[in-house]
């Protein structure tokens, strides 16, 4: 990351990320129409082009298609798309955050491996 | 299309150049915040926009017209600014109903109940009004008239917060629902910047910037750091801004087109890197002098 | 957004119809000011009198002349104040350009000149009415009119008072150019005045009201209080024309 975390966000990505998760917790289902850039603006506040910016993020990953003359939808296969972009972006920030910690604590790789391990069989144990 | 077209657009009074050559467009239904400091020379420019002032040299087009006293430019613009002055002898009332007979977009109902909601007194001259009621009554002219070209400057000033909330919903709903060419003038970017798409950055009569408020927000990067880090890190960069901090540490602002291993280099002198408000980059941009206001005091 | 063609005509007229409303106070004062040009009338214009043996007489003249002259003046201080600042951006609140600002500024005055000409003759009738019946009148003799002879004082009288009206727009339109015209204009009537009164035998004065007053086809008169007039009001949009719309 080369701008530093706690800066804040633009507004076209905090509305590109409502709108996925909108689409994660199924609020917006497969093949529905999302918000149209207008409707954004009212409901964020915000000049219709910065929404519609937003939308066009997601346009990109493939998130949301195009119906011509219809609007925006959303991709079947959206959540997936979603959850593997999140994935590699939190995890990766997240990651390298933790690896830089542990090189300035001294800490060796392989103690840090057995860490996050035991971490993570914690967390499963406790979900289950 | 093109509403406002200038190139090299100068205006002078005596010998002081207010306006010096600009040039620049503002597309079709846009919002465009123009933003400068106090005397930046917002108020003359939107003034030649809107047909009030002769421009000294350059050229103005308004609707592909030149709009110095001009029907046509007249007829689809509205300029609301605080000095906008009503006849004194028409009630608030009757002034609305005045404005509905030249508009032909006026929007009566709107109008109404704009002025229901701010609780204006129909039967209230315009003289009588409180500063921030006359901007109040002014917007709601201006909104209500749906001109192609609405200018508005300084449309805010006297306003309470929540009115001001109000005003810019309102106008930006009004935008959505019937899309125009807005021109707002504010030297508090911070207020209006959601609600733009442009912004025309002047200073002192120069254009400083014209581009989107998206590009604006990635305009520039600050660094901060152990004071001879930063010195060491910006020796060959044009810095925008510089300033010291305090206990050793100072705060650069550099344009945001620093190759990857520069801010690499950055990291490793254990510099952090921030992001700017467009807000800052304005006042930073606008500044007379690169350390702010703190050069003022420091003497030594 | 589409953009909307207008037609100078119907803004001149929305101008116009503006004025009209929110210039109230100007026919307000008209009415003032010829109830206060009664009162002064009462004193009478003229004199005379005489006495023989056991008879004494006195004549008294009463005209409606002084009501007029008030409402020169007034119609000339009305102008120049529509002239000021205040009045002209008024108009430019809402759509206009200088052209049609003037049109219609003119065509207020037009229409308060026959308003105020109209007066002038209704009033007169009430001053004479109110003299009959305050002063001591052993016997009244009055001019009496015919249609044709009222109609033609009424224009006459909105004729004079459309001429004062012009010359107030135009000494307006110059003071807004520069206010140094608020000085040198008085200066320059009143030194003329006097200079051409200090060799005892005045005739400046004399000859403009002569070219207007001593003329004996109304015709004539109209015609040359209309060229004066229009030529008073081209100047002024002339003039103005040199002018920033609004500061």
């Amino acid at each position: 990351m080369l701008i530093n975390a706690d800066s804040m966000k633009p507004i076209y990505v905090q509305i590109s990320e409502w709108l996925e998760n909108e689409i994660l917790n199924e609020t917006i289902q497969a093949d529905e129409k999302v918000y149209s850039q207008y409707q954004l603006a009212e409901m964020f506040n915000v000049n219709p082009a910065t929404a519609g910016k937003g939308i066009n993020l997601l346009a990109d990953d493939n998130v949301l298609y195009k119906k011509r003359g219809l609007g925006m939808f959303v991709a079947a296969d959206a959540r997936e798309i979603i959850l593997r972009k999140r994935k590699n972006s939190k995890l990766n920030t997240l990651v390298n955050e933790l690896a830089r910690e542990a090189v300035q604590l001294q800490v060796e790789v392989d103690e840090l491996v057995t860490m996050i391990k035991d971490t993570h069989q914690k967390i499963k144990e406790e979900q289950a | 299309m093109n509403v406002v077209v200038c190139n090299n657009l100068t205006k002078q009074y005596g010998r002081s150049k207010v306006i010096h050559s600009m040039s620049f467009q503002l597309a079709e239904n846009k919002i465009t915040g123009l933003i400068g400091r106090n005397g930046a020379g917002k108020t003359t420019l939107l003034k030649i926009i809107a047909g009030y002032l002769h421009h000294s040299s350059g050229d103005v087009q308004v609707f592909s017209e030149n709009p110095f006293n001009n029907l046509k430019v007249s007829a689809n613009t509205i300029f609301i600014d605080n000095e906008m002055s009503f006849s004194q002898g028409l009630t608030l009332k009757e002034l609305l109903e005045t404005a509905g007979s030249f508009y032909q977009n006026w929007d009566h109902d709107l109008a109404l109940r704009l002025f229901d909601y701010f609780s204006l007194d129909p039967k209230q001259f315009h003289g009588n009004l409180s500063k921030g009621m006359q901007s109040t009554f002014n917007s709601i002219i201006g909104l209500a008239a749906r001109c192609p070209l609405t200018i508005m400057d300084e449309p805010t000033s006297g306003m309470d917060s929540g009115t001001r909330k109000d005003f810019y919903r309102a106008l930006l709903k009004e935008y959505i629902a019937h899309p125009r060419t807005i021109i707002l003038s504010s030297h508090l970017l911070d207020e209006v910047e959601d609600l733009l798409e442009d912004v025309l950055l002047i200073k002192s009569g120069e254009k400083c910037l014209h581009l989107s408020i998206d590009s604006l927000r990635d305009y520039a990067i600050g660094v901060r750091g152990k004071t001879e880090k930063v010195q060491e890190w910006i020796d060959r960069i044009e810095t925008i801004h510089l300033q010291d901090i305090g206990a050793n540490l100072s705060y650069a602002v550099v344009k945001n087109d620093r190759s990857i291993k520069e801010l690499e280099d950055a990291r490793q002198l254990g510099l952090e890197i921030t992001s700017v408000s467009a807000e800052d980059i304005c006042s930073y941009l606008t500044s007379k002098t690169k350390g702010g206001i703190d050069h003022v005091f420091n003497r030594g | 957004m589409y953009l909307t063609e207008v037609k100078s005509w119907d803004i001149v007229k929305k101008q116009y119809r503006y004025k009209l409303k929110s210039y109230f106070g100007v026919f307000t004062s008209l009415v003032f000011i010829q109830l206060l040009a009664i009162f002064f009338s009462f004193n009478g214009t003229g004199m005379s009198g005489g006495a023989s043996n056991s008879i004494s007489y006195e004549v008294n003249y009463y005209s409606g002349d002084i009501i007029l002259v008030f409402m020169m003046i007034w119609a000339f201080i009305t102008a120049i104040i529509i002239t000021t600042k205040a009045y002209r951006y008024d108009d430019f609140s809402f759509i206009t350009n200088r052209s049609i600002s003037h049109f219609s500024n003119i065509l207020f005055l037009l229409s308060v000149s026959i308003f105020a000409g109209i007066s002038v003759y209704l009033s007169t009738h009430l001053f004479q009415v109110l003299v009959f019946y305050l002063k001591d009148n052993f016997s009244i003799i009055k001019d009496t009119l015919s249609v044709t002879t009222w109609l033609t004082g009424i224009s006459a009288s909105t004729l004079y008072i459309f001429l004062f009206a012009s010359a107030g727009y135009f000494i307006g339109v110059l003071i807004q150019l520069h206010r140094g015209f608020a000085f040198i204009i008085p200066t320059f009537l009143f030194g003329g005045l006097i200079m051409d009164g200090l060799g005892g035998n005045p005739t400046l004065f004399m000859n403009v009201s002569k070219f207007f007053g001593a003329e004996t086809s109304f015709f004539l008169f109209a015609v040359k209080v209309l060229v004066v007039s229009i030529v008073l009001l081209l100047s002024s949009i002339g003039i103005s024309n040199r002018m920033e719309v609004r500061k």
